[in-house]
């Protein structure tokens, strides 16, 4: 078994493909015009003199090599820095928005994942009938609206219309529980998940679920599936057998989904108010707050890379007959 | 193995569509500091108009009537979006200033005070980087009469020298002054009663809070719910400039002096003030303050607060070591402050601006951190209205009343709740989620938002302005007889009309509010709109039009 070697090597690699992409990350926030003290200048709240003194206070004077060696040497002690806009260490900043994005995504994609195996598989079984024609045909619609319409359309009926549900928000400030449903603990944040997670679920699921389908497709004209029949195995337990083998592009595609979930969807946070990664993103970029941001991308960037290996390993486990080349 | 090389290459070819993108801005920027250098050639046709508008639908608009309005003297103009940071970054933070450029200003507080637009938009010191006289307008004379109104400590004779000012600057035109937007705003009264609306600060924004002050709940619950486009970003009062921030921890942190309903400036936690001479000003403070702790607030405190912020010089509040030499205690309750020069603005933008720190915490504040500023005062002491209740970043900002205050509010307090959507914010306020709506709506979501029970719309003034400013150092703008032109071309009561539905001052030559008494002149008005006028203009400056009808410099 030549695993080690295999690791080693992808470990290797893995710390080059980070520093690189923290290299771009970078140079790309310096090459947008301003810094951040930008944010000042445009609103006429700080003086010229004022704002020399900030930039000089946050290293923005010192030449730009010097300031990419400090940000390397910080990000090697595991120093993220501080950052402009809150003025606090960027873990204080970061941490309670990724918790509000995972807590919601966490749902969104097990959900999604699950549901588009469920039903990818049932309509690649059904390769053909009519079932499978109206089906797919349904599935893709979702898939082509954008998620912020989606949202808005929830809310609409569901929040404007209806009314069972709060507009926006993650939590009722001040809120006081009157009924005893209400008195259960999480009923306020549940309360406050239900359409943006519906949301992010109908925008999430069709992929997995396409996935799955023309995985199955595939897998479907096998030889163990032929031969399974042979043997007499009920319909139900071929297809089993089936999804057992399709089911790996699906999990490659989780990977992808939980990278980008871990971002936020900053269309999804600002229809329903979430106070998320994608809201905190797009304002450090907005407000040239260097360490936010790019502390924010590299554990994008981490994600990506590090579940790409994991599910790398996960192959031989999940199918035998791959082997570490 | 396949997989990692290829989301690399996906997060670079991310990363590289974005850098495209920011070499197609910048190389954009480019074309317009090359077009500067065209020189002007005499009975050559003009080259097209640069103008660069930050990317609102009301900026937008605004640009559109005032193009059309343009091309009907023979000119091109080619309009350039841009967001607000770059919009920002390039023309105020490189001052690399196309010929034309969009922007508005909002109410902040301390833009009632007249030096503020006078210095920062057209002072020739201010033509630096980073400076707000982005224009380059220069004007001797202008310079001259802008210093003089600083040094003025008499209000009567300063206003003689701010109405000559205006005066001075009006005759050059530097800046297309369109109009100062109403707010409109919005609140719940069968819950509340009482709202103040004041200039700049409408019902609902937080600069002037005389709503929150005086508003009574008809309810049993007291507590108001606000909405905002903005959070705060940070609890300590020596670390930002930024105004929604700013203002918020004023209510924790009460200016000695604070603009009354009619914004004129009154006593607040100083009970009266004395310019001794024109370089000494007593402050008296109030009898019987207490912080939220309990503790007095004593002239030391106050007296600490100043030599905190002269000691470590914060950016944020960079106006105190700009203007105070010393402060010293002369007796129990009063403070006397020695200035550099002369201060007209002391009282409204320093005494206005700065507040009291209990020293018996920041005295303690700084082992381990660069400055002060960045201490996170997760628990701000103040001696306010309001006292500090609970931040969840993103979510809300919950200040309390202070029953102790010497003139407490009838509420319990407020929730300041960050809502990026406007529609959120309406549809929150419809459905009782929120009680006052503190951003600014327009004339159509008003008409919906007064349909549902129990909404009231209020209307307000506001000394925030659109202005569209030229760069005096680019032809043709760099002609006045050219800048008077497409002021006369345009029609500042339609734009109003088009863009705001009427709702909207109609600004006078001047980026001081006609609203703004004493010191708005009166006499400085904008040329009624015509056409042919803008026309005949340009022709008397020696102008004419080529067969096609563009616009051709004297020879």
């Amino acid at each position: 078994m030549r695993f080690w070697p295999f690791l080693g090597r992808r470990l290797i690699q893995t710390v080059v493909t980070l520093f690189a992409v923290v290299t771009l990350m970078w140079a790309l926030f310096r090459l947008i015009p301003g810094d951040p003290t930008t944010v000042f200048l445009g609103a006429g709240e700080l003086p010229p003199d004022a704002v020399a003194a900030l930039r000089k206070s946050w290293g923005l004077d010192a030449p730009l090599w010097q300031q990419y060696l400090d940000y390397l040497r910080n990000l090697l002690t595991g120093n993220l820095g501080l950052s402009f806009y809150y003025r606090r260490p960027v873990l204080e900043i970061l941490l309670p928005m990724l918790w509000n994005t995972l807590v919601l995504m966490a749902f969104a994609v097990t959900a999604a994942t699950l549901v588009g195996i469920a039903v990818g598989s049932w309509l690649g079984w059904r390769r053909g009938d009519k079932t499978e024609q109206i089906g797919t045909l349904l599935v893709l619609i979702p898939r082509a609206l954008p998620i912020f319409w989606i949202g808005i359309l929830l809310q609409m009926a569901f929040a404007y219309g209806l009314g069972w549900f709060p507009i926006g928000g993650m939590r009722t400030p001040a809120f006081i529980p009157e009924t005893r449903l209400e008195l259960l603990p999480g009923y306020d944040l549940a309360v406050h998940m239900v359409l943006p997670l519906l949301a992010a679920v109908i925008y999430f699921v069709t992929d997995p679920l396409m996935i799955m389908r023309t995985s199955m497709l595939e897998v479907a004209g096998d030889d163990f599936v032929t031969f399974a029949r042979a043997t007499g195995l009920p319909e139900r337990r071929v297809r089993h057998l089936a999804r057992r083998n399709a089911i790996l592009p699906v999990l490659t595609y989780t990977a992808i989904m939980v990278s980008f979930a871990f971002g936020g969807q900053v269309l999804l946070e600002v229809v329903f108010s979430w106070p998320g990664m994608g809201r905190l993103m797009v304002s450090s970029v907005t407000q040239r707050d260097y360490p936010v941001a790019q502390a924010a991308f590299f554990f994008m960037a981490v994600v990506v890379i590090v579940l790409n290996l994991v599910l790398d390993m996960l192959y031989a486990v999940l199918d035998p007959r791959i082997t570490y080349e | 193995m396949g997989i990692s090389r290829r989301s690399f290459l996906h997060v670079v070819g991310a990363f590289v569509g974005a850098s495209a993108l920011t070499d197609t801005v910048l190389e954009g920027l480019g074309t317009t500091a090359r077009r500067a250098e065209a020189a002007v050639t005499p009975g050559g046709v003009v080259p097209p108009l640069n103008y660069w508008i930050p990317n609102w639908p009301d900026q937008i608009e605004i640009s559109n009537q005032a193009t059309a309005a343009w091309q009907k003297l023979g000119l091109t103009v080619e309009v350039q979006q841009g967001t607000l940071d770059t919009w920002t970054a390039q023309i105020v933070g490189e001052h690399k200033m196309p010929h034309l450029g969009s922007m508005s200003w909002g109410g902040a507080p301390d833009r009632l005070e007249p030096d503020y637009f006078l210095t920062e938009f057209l002072y020739s010191k201010r033509m630096t980087k980073g400076g707000l006289n982005y224009g380059n307008y220069s004007n001797p004379k202008y310079d001259k009469l802008i210093e003089a109104q600083r040094q003025e400590m008499d209000p009567a004779k300063r206003q003689k020298l701010v109405w000559e000012a205006q005066v001075t600057s009006a005759a050059d035109n530097p800046s297309l002054v369109l109009l100062h937007r109403d707010y409109v705003q919005a609140y719940n009264t069968a819950r509340f009663e009482g709202v103040v609306p004041v200039l700049g600060s409408g019902i609902a924004m937080p600069y002037i809070p005389w709503s929150y002050f005086k508003m009574k709940p008809k309810t049993a619950r007291k507590l108001v719910k606000v909405t905002s486009i903005y959070d705060i970003h940070t609890l300590n009062p020596f670390a930002t400039p930024e105004v929604h921030n700013s203002t918020l921890l004023r209510w924790i942190y009460p200016p000695f002096v604070i603009r009354d309903e009619n914004t004129n400036i009154s006593p607040w936690t100083a009970e009266s003030w004395k310019v001794v001479n024109p370089t000494t000003v007593e402050v008296v403070l109030r009898d019987g303050m207490k912080f939220h702790d309990g503790k007095p607030v004593t002239v030391d405190d106050a007296k600490f607060t100043f030599d905190y912020i002269l000691q470590h010089k914060f950016p944020a509040l960079s106006r105190v070591p700009d203007s105070i030499e010393s402060v010293e205690v002369a007796d129990r309750r009063t403070l006397r402050f020695r200035l550099k020069a002369p201060f007209a603005p002391f009282v409204a933008s320093v005494l206005g601006f700065t507040f009291i720190a209990p020293k018996h915490i920041w005295e303690k504040v700084g082992a381990g951190l660069k400055t002060p500023a960045d201490w996170p005062n997760d628990q701000p002491i103040g001696s306010g209205a309001f006292s500090f209740g609970e931040w969840k970043k993103g979510e809300y900002l919950f200040l309390k009343t202070n029953k102790a205050h010497w003139m407490p509010p009838h509420i319990d307090g407020v929730y300041w709740l960050p809502v990026p959507s406007l529609d959120n914010q309406i549809g929150m306020l419809e459905r009782g989620e929120a009680d006052m709506l503190g951003w600014n709506v327009d004339l159509k979501q008003a008409e919906r938002i007064s349909q549902t029970k129990d909404l009231k719309v209020v209307r307000s003034a506001t000394h925030g302005v659109h202005e569209i400013r030229m760069n005096a150092d680019m032809p043709p703008v760099s002609d006045p007889k050219v800048r008077l032109a497409l002021s006369t071309a345009i029609d500042r009561k339609q734009i109003s009309e088009i863009v705001f539905g009427g709702a909207a001052t109609v600004a006078g030559n001047t980026f001081i509010t006609p609203l703004s008494k004493p010191w708005s002149n009166p006499n400085v008005s904008n040329p009624a709109p015509s056409i042919d006028k803008a026309r005949e203009i340009l022709k008397a400056a020696g102008y004419t039009w080529n067969a096609e009808g563009k616009l051709v410099y004297p020879k």
